[in-house]
C-alpha cells in the first residue's frame, strides 16, 4: 500500500516536472527579448528538471539512488541561477538584450558590465 | 489499473511533453535572432535532456541513467559558463582597452 | 564541534552513495570526511551556532516556497494570450544594505530564483544590485519585496 502510494506520489512528480519543462520551452520560445527568455529558462527550466529528479529519488526505492538524484537537484538549483546571471551580465554588456520595449533601465547610466 | 500500469503511463506521457520541448527549443536555437538567444536555448535544452534521461531511468529501472543526467547537468553548466565567457571576452574586445 | 558534525554528515553520505551502511564502510567515509576536515580547518573555527542554523532552515524553507510560486507565475505570464498585457519589463536598481561578498552573493542568486526578478549586475562599489523585474507595478513595490523578504532573512543569517 505503501509502495503503491509513493509510485503515484512519484508520477504526480513526474507530470509537474514535465509540465513545467513543457512550459519553459514554450515561454523560451514566446517571450519577446533575451532577458524576459531568461526568466522562463531559469525559473521553470529548473523547478522542473528538479522535481523529475525528485521523481526519480520516490520512485527509485533505492537510498543510494535517492541521495544521487537530491544531489543532482541541489546541483541544479545552485548552478542554474548561477549560469542565468553570467549569461545577462555578458549579454547586457554585448548588447544582445533589447533595450527599447523595456518600462525602465536604471542601470543605463552605468557603461556596460565592469 | 495498478500502480505499475499507472507507473508505465506516466512515463510515456512525460516522455512525450519532453520530447515536445526538446523540439520547442531547437526551434529556438535555429531562430534566436542572437548568439545569446541561443547559448540560453543550449542551456535549457541540457536540463530537459538531463529530465528525459531521468524518466528513461525510471522507465527502464536502470539506475545507471541517472548517473548520465547528473554528468549532463554539470556539463551543460560548464558549456553555459564558457559560452557565456567567451561573450564577455567578444564584447569587451570590441570596446577596446578603456573597459579594464 | 563543526568538524564532529561535519565528518559524521559526510560519512553518512558516503554510506549513502556507496549504498552499503555497514560499519567498515561507515569508517571509510569517516576517514575521507576526517581528510576534509583537516584541509578546511581554517573555516570550521567555532561552535555550532543554533540560531544561525534556525535561521538557515527558515531561509531555505522560504526558499523553496518563492521558488515554486515563481515556477508557477512565469509559467501563468507564458501561457496568456496577450503576452504584451501580462509583460511589463524593467531593469531597477535594488540599494544593497548588505555589505560583504558572501551575502551578496547568496542574495544574487536567492533572487534570481523567485518570483519575476533575475539579478544582472552589481555596482562596482558594492551598493547597488541591477534586478530585471518581469512584470513591475512600481519600483517601491518590487524592492519593498526583496528587501522586507530575502535581505531581512540573509542579514539575520550572517549577524
Amino acid at each position: 500500500m505503501i509502495v503503491d502510494l509513493a509510485i503515484y506520489a512519484g508520477c504526480f512528480l513526474m507530470l509537474v516536472g514535465a509540465a513545467f519543462c513543457l512550459l519553459a520551452s514554450v515561454g523560451v520560445l514566446r517571450l519577446p527579448d533575451l532577458l524576459t527568455r531568461m526568466h522562463a529558462a531559469s525559473k521553470a527550466g529548473a523547478v522542473g528538471g528538479g522535481l523529475i529528479l525528485l521523481a526519480v529519488a520516490v520512485l527509485s526505492f533505492d537510498p543510494a539512488v535517492a541521495v544521487r538524484a537530491i544531489i543532482g537537484v541541489v546541483f541544479i538549483l545552485i548552478t542554474t541561477p548561477l549560469s542565468a546571471h553570467l549569461l545577462a551580465r555578458a549579454s547586457y554588456g554585448a548588447d544582445y538584450a533589447a533595450k527599447n520595449n523595456i518600462a525602465a533601465d536604471e542601470m543605463k547610466s552605468k557603461s556596460g558590465p565592469n | 489499473m495498478s500502480a505499475a500500469d499507472v507507473l508505465d503511463l506516466t512515463t510515456m506521457i512525460a516522455l512525450v511533453m519532453l520530447g515536445l520541448s526538446l523540439l520547442i527549443s531547437i526551434v529556438r536555437v535555429v531562430i534566436g535572432p542572437t548568439l545569446a538567444d541561443r547559448v540560453l536555448a543550449l542551456d535549457l535544452l541540457t536540463v530537459l535532456a538531463m529530465g528525459f534521461v531521468g524518466t528513461v531511468a525510471i522507465r527502464t529501472g536502470l539506475m545507471l541513467y541517472l548517473d548520465i543526467a547528473i554528468a549532463l547537468a554539470l556539463l551543460g553548466f560548464l558549456a553555459t559558463i564558457a559560452f557565456a565567457r567567451y561573450i564577455l571576452a567578444k564584447n569587451l574586445g570590441k570596446a577596446g582597452k578603456n573597459d579594464r | 564541534m563543526r568538524a564532529a558534525l561535519l565528518v559524521l554528515t559526510l560519512a553518512l553520505i558516503w554510506a549513502a552513495i556507496t549504498g552499503s551502511f555497514n560499519p567498515l564502510n561507515l569508517l571509510l567515509g569517516a576517514g575521507l570526511g576526517l581528510v576534509v576536515a583537516l584541509l578546511l580547518r581554517q573555516s570550521l573555527q567555532g561552535r555550532i551556532n543554533l540560531r544561525r542554523l534556525r535561521a538557515a532552515l527558515s531561509l531555505l524553507g522560504l526558499f523553496l516556497w518563492e521558488l515554486m510560486v515563481s515556477a508557477v507565475r512565469v509559467s501563468i505570464i507564458v501561457l496568456s494570450p496577450n503576452l504584451k498585457a501580462a509583460l511589463n519589463p524593467a531593469i531597477i536598481a535594488f540599494p544593497l544594505t548588505v555589505k560583504s561578498d558572501a551575502e551578496i552573493t547568496l542574495l544574487a542568486n536567492l533572487i534570481t530564483l523567485t518570483p519575476g526578478t533575475l539579478s544582472i549586475d552589481v555596482s562596482e562599489d558594492r551598493s547597488t544590485l541591477y534586478v530585471h523585474v518581469l512584470a513591475l507595478t512600481t519600483r517601491e513595490d518590487a524592492i519593498a519585496d526583496i528587501a522586507n523578504g530575502f535581505e531581512a532573512k540573509v542579514r539575520e543569517l550572517y549577524a
